[in-house]
């Protein structure tokens, strides 16, 4: 700051008023970036900078994930015996809850200062994929230095995003229903098998009803859900995206919608009210474990995390329909950044991850059932906990019966997924009909994923 | 902004003090420089506030407002667009209209209902009673909890279809409703929420009741006026200057409504958007669906609604406040 009060001495500053307001914008526009990443190059300037072909150069990698403890233990765990291994490579780790976790990254990216490793979920990797965030793997799985010749093929597709090997699975999974076991039996009504159609699961659903007195509806109803939706769609040899649009018509989500319609109004499903406490994403509040359905449309693999919430024993199918209708999906990826100085040590710790034997033993199959096919059998032996060996058999169950998988959803994808949402809950309050709701969902959707 | 305020005078002229070189080009440690240097280094903290957090923040935002930037973008892919986003909100956006609908529902009722309650409360603890100070204080605590997601928590757990208020109405035979996971009624549970927290307006409010003359009452009183005319014709006068500093504040306070809503809807404005207030939009399209170009466009509208909002109500003040110094304002 000047230090200006007599006119003449302030005569210096006064060439601060010529300024053009836009360059004086600029400047501090250009402040404003340049500062993250003058504080960035301070905090990585011991890290080396030639990608070095020695093979003792120090390296010192970022990783970053969302998830508690216990994911972080045994995230470290791995990440210390890589180290064993490799003694010239450390890392420096950070993980919080899923609560803001896109938020950090997006501003770490932002400013160029991505972490070497991060985590990531089908919701966000073609956002980050596309804008270049994500470090393309392709190289690396072509010569097997990253090596997924192991994984299900659709699980290996499943982070491919525009031809660019963007994520490379961590865990594998698949839609599941939980349902209530041991209330079906005190009410006597047998159990649900993978492979019913629609119409029969809903029958099913309608006789729980009935035989708990209405005291306990037959299943949640996941016409707010577009993993239901998806498979169901796929059963009839659409896609929920097709490319970066939406693959299906205002006709489809019609019939959609009408289905859970006549399934609330039969009785089937809880009320409207209710539905939207499921309609939380939060593993607590599902219906199955609240007690107030007999069934809830969940990931196969959460299976162990809500038996956690219930005394009752809880059973695992596939959803209604053709299982071919889902496919090997990532729970979730491990992806480089794009901005890396050292991509081949990237490459090797995500190899490392998913194909040493060790690494999967202690990993467990706590975000999702093991992608090494091979290891998968090594895991399930190491496994005591009963849901999370019910969780491990249903999927190796299924896999074989698995369709081919979809391209990872495009950018914009979070958005439409809440649209759903709020757009079939004014179905389900009755505020709007089927067909209303359907045209909705087209034309807003349309301007998200524009 | 400091760059051109910079030539100003900072230190008021003082002739007696003037050095006997003031005429002279100095350094900028010499004289009254000096104090300069003083004056704006004990600024620097504040000034370092205002630039790093608000100004800067600012114009960026009013900058990227006419770009489609995704949080994900870096600065090279920032594409500037012109008024596209302030064209789709109006034009294209039906959850805009719904979140201004759903905003001026919240804060119209809200608003009046939350100062009336406050203001009855505080007439009621101006007495001198035994422990008024710790009802004071009960009262005061809701305000205090008021931002706090922990009170909403407990508020969606007392509202919701098997909360506790169900249970007290059952207890009278009344079915209740799902109040907080109804379309119908959720809304009305945060208003009541809102209204709850009275306790800020309503210590302003005992603040100003203690300054009311007591001789204006004695006067009225020996005038034979009654204590309704007494409140109407004495007290409301003489507290309208507090009236209308609490208005201004809790309407844009309920402007800008969002804790409750975020943690009672999961962050969704649901169901069915009808607790979608603005800046729960404003959040929803920055931070989850990443479109932070959109979301600083609807952050400027929102600015300039506030503003002049408040600038209505500052007109319509000329007609209903009065100063008790009237004359000298």
């Amino acid at each position: 700051m000047h230090p200006a009060t007599h006119p003449e001495s302030a005569r210096p500053a006064r060439t601060h008023r010529t300024l053009k307001f836009g360059r004086v914008l600029r400047g501090l526009a250009a402040t404003a970036v340049a500062l993250p990443l003058i504080f960035g190059a301070a905090a990585c300037g011991d890290s080396n900078d030639d990608a070095g072909t020695d093979p003792n150069e120090k390296v010192e990698l970022s990783v970053f994930w969302w998830g508690d403890d216990s994911r972080a233990e045994t995230t470290k765990k791995v990440l210390d015996a890589y180290t064993a291994a490799h003694p010239n490579v450390t890392f420096v780790t950070t993980f919080q809850g899923n609560q803001g976790y896109l938020d950090k990254l997006s501003t770490q990216a932002a400013g160029g200062n991505a972490p070497d490793i991060f985590q990531l979920d089908d919701n966000m990797l073609s956002e980050l994929a596309e804008r270049k965030v994500t470090l393309d793997l392709t190289p690396y799985v072509e010569d097997k230095k990253l090596d997924l010749s192991k994984f299900p093929e659709s699980l290996a597709k499943y982070g491919v995003v525009d031809g660019e090997q963007a994520g490379v699975a961590l865990a594998e999974n698949t839609p599941g229903l939980i349902y209530n076991r041991t209330k079906l039996k005190e009410f006597g009504v047998a159990e649900p098998a993978t492979g019913m159609t629609w119409e029969a699961f809903i029958a099913w659903a309608n006789e729980v009803s009935t035989k708990s007195g209405k005291k306990l509806p037959g299943t949640m109803d996941p016409s707010a859900d577009y993993k239901a939706l998806w498979v169901w769609l796929r059963q009839q040899g659409k896609e929920f995206y097709n490319g970066k649009e939406l693959g299906f018509t205002a006709e489809d989500l019609t019939r959609w919608f009408e289905l859970w319609k006549g399934a609330r109004d039969s009785g089937a499903t809880p009320t409207a009210d209710v539905i939207h406490e499921g309609n939380s994403s939060d593993a607590s509040k599902q219906l199955v474990v609240t007690g107030k359905a007999a069934t809830s449309w969940v990931w196969s693999n959460q299976l162990a995390a809500l038996s956690k919430n219930t005394k009752n024993e809880l059973g695992l199918m596939a959803y209604p329909g053709d299982p071919k209708g889902q496919w090997a999906r990532a729970s979730m990826y491990w992806s480089g950044s794009s901005k890396t100085k050292h991509p081949d040590v990237v490459a090797d710790v995500i190899n490392f991850f998913v194909n040493d034997a060790t690494a999967a033993k202690t990993l467990g199959i706590e975000r999702g059932i093991t992608p090494n096919l091979d290891l998968r059998k090594e895991v399930e032996a190491t496994l005591t906990d009963a849901n999370q060996k019910a969780s491990l058999a249903f999927e190796t169950e299924i896999t074989p019966k698995f369709g081919a998988a979809p391209t990872p959803p495009p950018k914009g994808h979070a958005a439409v997924r809440t649209l759903l949402v709020s757009i079939a809950e004014s179905v389900q309050y009755g505020k709007a009909t089927p067909a209303q709701a359907a045209q909705d969902f087209l034309t807003q959707a349309a301007s998200k994923l524009a | 902004m400091a760059l051109t305020t910079a030539s100003a005078p900072v230190v008021p002229e003082q002739p007696g003090r003037r050095a006997p070189d003031a005429h002279k080009r100095r350094g900028p440690g010499a004289g009254r420089g000096r104090q300069g240097v003083a004056g704006y280094v004990f600024l620097s903290p504040w000034l370092l506030g205002l630039m790093g957090i608000t100004a800067i923040p600012m114009l960026l935002s009013l900058y990227l407002s006419f770009t489609d930037y995704s949080v994900f973008s870096t600065w090279e892919d920032v594409e500037w667009i012109g008024l596209e986003n302030y064209q789709e909100m109006f034009t294209g956006d039906p959850q805009f209209y719904r979140a201004v609908t759903v905003t001026l529902l919240y804060a119209l009722i809200m608003v009046p209902l939350k100062l009336a309650a406050a203001l009855a409360v505080a007439l009621l603890l101006n007495r001198a009673w035994r422990g008024v100070g710790l009802f004071r204080g009960l009262f005061y605590l809701p305000s205090l909890l008021g931002g706090s997601v922990a009170l909403a928590l407990v508020w969606s757990a007392l509202f919701a279809g098997d909360g506790a208020v169900n249970e007290f109405l059952a207890f009278f035979g009344i079915t209740g409703q799902a109040w907080v996971n109804d379309p119908d009624y959720a809304l009305g549970t945060l208003i009541i929420l809102g209204i709850w927290q009275f306790g800020a307006p309503m210590v302003i409010f005992l603040a100003g009741l203690k300054q009311v003359p007591v001789e204006l009452y004695e006067a009225a009183s020996v005038d034979g006026a009654s204590p309704w005319r007494q409140f109407w014709h004495v007290t409301m006068p003489m507290l309208s200057p507090v009236i209308f500093f609490n208005l201004v504040l809790e309407t844009i306070r309920g402007f800008q409504g969002f804790t409750s809503a975020f943690v009672i809807s999961n962050g969704t404005g649901g169901p069915v958007d009808s607790t979608l207030l603005y800046t729960l939009y404003l959040y929803k399209r920055g931070f989850a669906e990443f479109e932070m170009g959109y979301a600083s466009a609807l952050a400027w509208v929102f600015l300039l609604a506030i503003g002049i909002l408040t600038i209505v109500l500052f007109s319509t003040g000329r007609f209903w406040v009065h100063y008790a110094d009237g004359e000298d304002r």
